[in-house]
This record gives C-alpha cells, sequence and structure tokens, in this order.
C-alpha cells in the first residue's frame, strides 16, 4: 500500500504559539509552578492518569551513527547512487527492501515504512538530540527525550522497575525539564546492571543502613525545604526496590532457549531482555546498536551490521505478538540521520538529512505500509514528508498521549511535540 | 624470463573506464588486459607496441579533451577491444592462468564466471567509457551543443558472454585465487563458504565454512593446488559485537585445517568472544581485516595485506609451513587493497588506498618502487587491484577515478 501527497498548503506553520497555551503558561507561573519547575504539572496529570490505563509499551530501536536508507528500505537499483546490494522482494506486493533484510522482507506487513523523512539536523550529537527529543538543541531549554516523557504518561508510580531503561545508551538529553524522577536507568552494552544497584552487605546490614540514612535525610529535610532532599531520597528508594528485581535482568536461561528467534549476538540479547522488561510492566526501553557511521566502506559496514539487527528485530517482534504484547507495544527503529547519495571515494556514504527512512511497528501502527516516498536517486522528497516533530507527533499519538499535551518552562508553553507537527494519520490504524 | 625493474617503471597506458569504479584487473598473456568494475562490467583491452600508438583521438576511443591529449607521463588511452557480458553485480576479483588462455571473475553477483580468450564474439555494442569526462567539459560549450556531447558515440566493442558460470555461492563471491598450474580455483563468500574448483572440469571438488560470523575477504592456492589459504573477517556488529577474523591453511583434497596462522602469532584469539576487549588483542595485527593475499611462485611464502581504513596497511609475509612471520612490509596510509608476487618471486606488490603502488624486495622487505600519486582530499583515491604480465614486462592497477594504468618494467 502507498499513499497520496499531502499538499504543503495543508500543513500549519512551525513555531506557532497559541494564545491559550500563553495564557497557560501565565496561570501556571502565578501558582508557583516557575521556581521549582520540572515542567509544571498544569495540566499533565491528569493526562497522565487516563494514558497509564491503556499499558501501552515503546521500544525504540536505534541505530546509533545513522543507518542508510539505500541500504535498508529505499533502494535505488540501477541508479548512480544504488551502491552493491540488490532488492529483494517483500511479503507485501510491488514493495521491495535490501537483500540484506531477508528477514524484514517476509514480516513487512507488521511494519509502517517512512520513506520520506525529512529532519535539521546533519550532525550526530544534533541529530541525536533531535531524534531522542523531537526537537533541536536550545540554549535555555533542556528537553525531555521521549523515554522521558513516555515514563511520564506511561510509567508506574511505584514500580520495583525504572520506567526508562537504555540498553546500550546513546543520547544524553535525559529528562529535561520534565526532571530526574523520569531519567533514564542505563544499562551496560551487555545489559548489565551498574555496579552501584547491587549491595555487597547482607540484607539485615543494608537495611540498618537504610534505616540510618533515612532518619538523617528526614532530619535535613525538616530544617531545609530543599526540592533536592526529596530527589535524593526518591532515587534511593529507586535504587533500593530495585534489588527486589535483579533476576529480571538476567537472561541467561531464557537466552538459551530465544538463540535462534533473536539471532546470536549481542544486539539479539539486548532485545530479548528489551522484551522481558516490556513484559514486566516498563513502558519505555531503549536499545542501541552503534556504528552505522559508514563514511568509509559503507557496504561491507552494513552487512556486518544489517543482518544481526534485522535477525534480532524480527525476532523481537515474533516474541510480542506470541506473547499478545504486539498490539500494545509500539517498536520505533531509527537512527539520528540518514547517509548521502552520493558514494564517496572511501567507498562511504556521509550524513544525510534531506530524504531518509524510519520505521514503526505495532500498537496500533498500520502494518503492510509504506509511507511517502524519495525522488528517483533518493536526494530529495517527492511526497510526503514528514519532519522530526511529525514523527514525534504520530509516536505520542500511537502511545495514546496527546502530542499537543503542555509543560512549562516559565511561562513558556513547550508541547511534548513541537508546535506545528502533524500526526501522520495515514499510518496509525 | 627477464628480470623485473620495478626502477625503470614508466606508464605507458592510461585506459579509461569511467562510470561505476574499477575493481580488478587482470592479464590475459603479455599484452591483453582485463578489467572489472562495481557494476559488473568487464571490458578488454589489446595493448599495441608502444612505438605504434597514435594519439587516442585519432582512434576514436574517446570525445574527451582529456583523454585524448594524454598526457604523456601518465600514459596514452586506447579504446578497449571487447565487453564482457554476464556479471549483475560488481567484479570482486580477477585471476587469469599463465598461458593466458582463461580469465575468471569473481562477482557479488554470488557467480563465479569463465571466460576463455580465444573464444569468438557474440556480437557488437557502442560504449560509453568518458561519460563522466564529456559531462565536465560540456561546461566549456554553448548550452545548445552541450546535451549532443554528452550523446555522441562512443566506441564500438565486440561483445562476448562467458564460456561457464560457476554457482555454488548464495552471496557476494568476495575471494578469488587460481593456482599456479592453471587446475584449480578457490572462490569464498560472506557467508564463509569456500569452494574449491577443478578448473579444466569446471567443477566443484571441495568445499567447508567458516566461521558463521565472518565472511570469506581473500582467498589462495598453493602453485600445486593442494593447499589454500584462506583470510575471514567482518566488520564490527557493533562496538561490543566484534567477531574475531581467521587466517588458516586448508588441505584441499579432505578440506581439514591445517595451521591457524593468526593463532601462532595471537595465541589468545577467541573466536567466540566477540567484545571490544577481545578485538583489542587482534587488532594491530589485522587492522581492517587482511583482505588480499598471495602465494609465492614457489609455495614457501604467503603475501597478506591489511585492509580498511586504516592508519597505514601493511603486507604481511609468513612462511606456510610454519605459520612465522618473515616480515612485514610496505605501508599505504589508509590500507591495502591487493598483493600479488612478481613472476620471479623476488618481490611483493601492493597497492592500496593511497593511489599507490607499491614494490619491496622480498630478501630483505625494502621498498624499490612506489607507482603513481596520492590523489584525492583528505582520503585519497584507491588503487584497488593490480595484475602482473607473465613475462613481468607490465603491471597494471585499476584506479577507482575510472582509469586502469599500465607501466612498463623494462627497456
Amino acid at each position: 500500500m502507498t499513499t497520496t501527497p499531502r499538499p504543503e498548503a495543508q500543513r500549519p506553520a512551525i513555531g506557532h504559539l497559541s494564545r491559550r497555551a500563553l495564557l497557560k503558561g501565565t496561570v501556571a507561573t502565578a501558582s508557583g509552578g516557575a521556581l521549582m519547575n520540572w515542567g509544571s504539572l498544569f495540566n499533565s496529570a491528569s493526562a497522565a492518569e487516563g494514558v497509564q490505563k491503556q499499558q501501552k509499551r515503546c521500544i525504540l530501536l536505534w541505530m546509533n551513527g545513522g543507518v542508510s536508507q539505500f541500504e535498508t528500505f529505499d533502494m535505488k537499483p540501477g541508479r548512480p547512487t544504488g551502491g552493491q546490494f540488490r532488492p529483494v522482494s517483500t511479503n507485501l506486493p510491488g514493495i521491495q527492501v535490501c537483500e540484506l533484510l531477508p528477514k524484514i522482507s517476509q514480516n513487512m506487513d507488521k511494519l509502517a515504512v517512512i520513506r520520506s523523512m525529512r529532519t535539521s539536523q546533519v550532525d550526530h550529537p544534533g541529530g541525536i538530540h533531535l531524534m531522542h527529543t523531537g526537537y533541536s538543541t536550545a540554549a535555555n531549554i533542556r528537553f525531555p527525550e521521549i523515554g522521558a516523557v513516555v515514563s511520564k504518561y506511561l510509567g508506574r508510580e511505584r514500580s520495583d522497575l525504572p520506567n526508562f531503561i537504555k540498553i546500550f545508551s546513546h543520547g544524553n538529553s535525559g529528562a529535561g525539564f520534565l526532571g530526574p524522577k523520569y531519567l533514564p536507568f542505563s544499562l551496560s552494552p551487555e545489559g548489565r546492571l551498574p555496579t552501584f544497584s547491587t549491595s555487597n552487605r547482607n540484607s539485615e546490614l543494608e537495611s540498618r543502613r537504610n534505616g540510618l540514612r533515612n532518619f538523617v535525610e528526614d532530619v535535613f529535610a525538616r530544617e531545609h525545604k530543599a526540592e533536592t532532599a526529596r530527589m535524593h531520597r526518591e532515587a534511593y528508594e529507586a535504587a533500593r526496590r530495585l534489588q527486589n528485581v535483579h533476576q529480571v535482568f538476567n537472561i541467561d536461561d531464557e537466552w538459551e532457549k530465544n538463540r535462534d528467534l533473536y539471532g546470536d549476538s549481542a544486539f539479539g540479547r539486548r532485545c530479548l531482555l528489551a522484551r522481558r522488561l516490556i513484559e514486566e510492566g516498563v513502558p519505555f526501553v531503549e536499545v542501541g546498536q552503534s556504528s552505522y557511521d559508514s563514511h568509509a566502506d559503507n557496504f561491507v559496514w552494513h552487512r556486518s551490521l544489517l543482518p544481526p539487527m534485522e535477525h534480532a528485530w524480527v525476532g523481537l517482534m515474533t516474541d510480542l505478538e506470541q506473547r499478545g504484547l504486539l498490539k500494545n507495544t509500539l517498536i520505533v527503529w531509527m537512527g539520528e540521520i540518514g547517509r548521502t547519495p552520493r558514494i564517496n571515494n572511501r567507498s562511504g556514504r556521509d550524513h544525510y538529512v534531506r530524504s531518509w527512512s524510519t520505521a514503526l511497528a505495532g500498537c496500533g501502527v498500520k502494518g503492510g505500509l509504506v509511507y511517502g516516498a524519495s525522488d528517483k536517486d533518493g536526494i530529495d522528497v517527492k511526497d510526503n514528508a514528514v519532519t522530526e516533530g511529525d514523527f514525534f507527533a504520530t509516536i505520542y499519538q500511537a502511545l495514546g498521549i496527546d502530542p499537543k499535551t503542555e509543560h512549562f518552562t516559565g511561562v513558556r508553553p513547550i508541547p511534548i511535540a513541537p508546535f506545528g507537527s502533524e500526526v501522520v494519520k495515514d499510518i496509525l490504524a | 624470463m627477464p628480470d623485473l625493474k620495478p626502477t625503470n617503471a614508466k606508464q605507458v597506458w592510461k585506459l579509461q573506464f569511467e562510470g561505476a569504479w574499477p575493481t580488478s584487473v587482470a592479464f590475459l598473456g603479455p599484452r591483453r588486459v582485463v578489467a572489472g568494475n562495481r557494476d559488473g562490467e568487464m571490458f578488454v583491452w589489446d595493448l599495441p607496441d608502444q612505438s605504434s600508438v597514435k594519439p587516442a583521438e585519432d582512434k576514436a576511443a574517446s570525445k574527451t579533451k582529456s583523454a585524448a591529449k594524454g598526457k604523456q607521463d601518465e600514459g596514452e588511452n586506447i579504446a578497449p577491444v571487447r565487453r564482457l557480458d554476464g556479471h549483475t553485480n560488481g567484479i570482486s576479483r580477477l585471476v587469469s592462468t599463465e598461458d593466458g588462455k582463461l580469465l575468471v571473475s569473481a562477482s557479488q553477483d554470488h557467480t563465479v564466471r569463465i571466460w576463455e580468450s580465444a573464444a569468438p564474439p557474440s556480437g557488437k555494442a557502442d560504449v560509453v567509457l568518458d561519460r563522466a569526462s564529456r559531462e565536465k567539459e560540456t561546461k566549456q560549450l554553448p548550452q545548445d551543443k552541450r546535451q549532443a556531447f554528452i550523446d555522441a558515440p562512443g566506441v564500438s566493442v565486440a561483445t562476448q558472454d562467458a564460456a561457464a558460470v560457476l554457482k555454488g555461492h548464495d552471496d557476494w563471491v568476495n575471494a578469488l585465487g587460481i593456482s599456479r598450474n592453471g587446475q584449480r580455483l578457490i572462490s569464498g563468500d560472506a557467508r564463509s563458504k569456500v569452494v574449491v574448483w577443478d578448473l579444466p572440469a569446471r567443477k566443484e571438488v571441495a568445499n567447508w565454512v567458516g566461521h558463521a560470523w565472518n565472511g570469506i575477504v581473500a582467498a589462495g592456492l598453493a602453485p600445486d593446488g593442494q593447499t589454500a589459504l584462506v583470510s575471514e573477517f567482518t566488520y564490527k556488529r557493533d562496538d561490543f559485537d566484534i567477531p574475531a577474523p581467521a587466517l588458516k591453511v586448508w588441505n584441499v583434497a579432505d578440506a581439514t585445517e591445517k595451521l591457524d596462522i593468526l593463532k601462532v602469532h595471537i595465541p589468545k584469539l577467541d573466536a567466540k568472544a566477540s567484545t571490544y576487549g577481545a578485538a583489542s588483542v587482534w587488532r594491530s595485527f589485522i587492522k581492517g581485516g587482511l583482505i588480499a593475499t598471495d602465494y609465492s611462485p614457489d609455495g614457501t611464502l604467503v603475501a597478506v595485506g591489511q585492509g580498511g581504513e586504516t592508519d597505514t596497511g601493511k603486507v604481511h609475509l609468513f612462511d606456510v609451513k610454519t605459520g612465522k612471520l618473515v616480515r612485514t612490509v610496505s605501508g599505504h596510509q589508509y590500507g591495502v587493497c591487493d598483493v600479488k608476487f612478481s613472476v620471479d618471486g623476488k618481490y611483493v606488490l601492493s597497492s592500496g588506498r593511497d593511489t599507490v603502488l607499491r614494490i619491496c624486495q622480498v630478501s630483505d622487505g625494502k621498498e624499490v618502487a612506489a607507482l603513481g600519486k596520492a590523489r584525492g582530499g583528505q582520503f585519497k583515491d584507491w588503487l584497488s587491484g593490480i595484475a602482473i604480465s607473465p613475462d613481468q614486462s607490465m603491471i597494471a592497477a585499476a584506479d577507482i577515478a575510472g582509469y586502469v594504468h599500465v607501466w612498463q618494467l623494462q627497456g
């Protein structure tokens, strides 16, 4: 299935600040939210209660460095920009993908592929921030990552497990103005817990130490009305609760049974752990794979990187589907940038954001869809450009979070998807 | 056979082969050169005696001034005589028999093809090998004449089909080698499968598979075809998932491992360890993979080149029986592309990502000649493949900028 172009004239101007939003910001400031205003809870607390009931989840498969659209979902065979791989047919009539994605090719009915991403940050730091937050960096605002937003709206308040987990972390925007409560909890590339999460003392001693620390903190809190004391205590509490669920992170037994499903790779192990965490109720898990920045040897690099990635991705979708979790779990596949149509003299492709590809699956996303199109050489978007804002708005919508929900930093209202963003409705069922 | 005289090298031909970049080159006898490119195109040039050459513009080899002018110190351009049709994806390697009767090509279209030098043509075709130069030079022409200039006819060549297509691979065929007796052929693919072929019979005689996480990136056969050297490598699957490479000598007859050369030098190498820490054990010795290899004519040494984009790619010379490193020679900025022994075994030639072809003495490792000149920006154009004529009088190199350079070594 393909889609028809959306006239540019119908799209609202980006950057519009509504009068209603401005008024809200003023009220929030008058009520004292501007002091330690972690994004203001003015209108978001009740919204969070509503969406939590839906129990939706999100797994972000992060292709760090910028995976090539030409070597995945937007091939240009026979063109000077086409490269060395050949397309293969998929289980969607008339749709082809790269030969490096044989398993994905037979699961395209589960995916909505966007071939018309056009974003605004072409370097890695800017792109990583942009594609984790939906926003470009700003000097006076720290935007939250998507994981922090999802954690806020879909997270469980007193869960033993963190609500925002990164396995092989990329990006460091964190919770931004939402505050430290929504910061990501990062695991190592092997999926191991950080050393601070495990106590080497016996439980009795640990309990006594905890009691003493609580006493000291209570005294401190009575004498100092500081927000930091509360945050400090919450962080400790979260670490203590994590002790109860250590076993969730140990996938060794389950790995032996699922090795073939996910593929024998580090990324496969991370994806299995992600499924396990989702199953345990964690609302947002980011799984990273590094090294797509193929300025040199683009083709042999993708030859090595994509097979384990696609094996794990299909394994993850299959596993979630078999467990009845895919319908409520959104899988987002993306990197921070695409790669140039031109192949340089290092056999590489450089950074490119005028036209590139991402993909979504599960959680109300229409499978079997290819949205938008690039031109014959992949130089520019031909139909239905999707900006970073549109992409994030669509993700939030799929997760049941209104992308127009606003937070405030001072008097400034910040919607969770940028002003002017549009949900790509064609992608959602 | 006359001695190879590298210090006398003089570039005599600069054959234009624009389009997708040339990847490999081979001699078919002393005066016939074949080159293949990334689109799977292959052309044949017959090199006349230098004294009989007329400027290329008189031979209609090219419509462009730059090609026709042919700077004297870079050699002249002549038109190809034949196009070899059949491959549908990039040519990775070309090899030929010493008598010049057979050419073999390995391709990313998953096939190996055999071509007979004396085969009759299958037809004719008009080909344009200087389109990029034409497009560049149209800027100097009036607007209304530009398209006509670009679309002007090229040269007429005979076409030829392969004598045989060998199908034993399900992925890119990256590696190709031939025994000096012309009886055996070895090919290796991106899924780590190795096939040894009986060349006259055009039949598979053995196959085996290396580590599943690797691909075969280089393969060579001993002069008698009884043993094979195979190099396995893959780029990382991410920063913390980096499979170990392998460089092994195999018995062809029963497809058994005879010697693990990397284990001789890196005993700690563990094929199943794939962490960043494990990679640091072998990284300095392997760099971006040992991606080119050749047996010495007497079969006692093998040369392997460090490829990938690395600081300096060198060539290791190993004793085949013991696996011991005899010496490390040469040094190409950003990595080696191809390695060959001279026909007499006294020199090892390597080409690299620095647009240079280097010639080193096997006896002491001394570099005696560096042909070509670094070209490009921060990163240089590659000389992706090299070939030596059977009589050692010529060396050819495939240049990704769209040329095949030929140097004369004697007289």
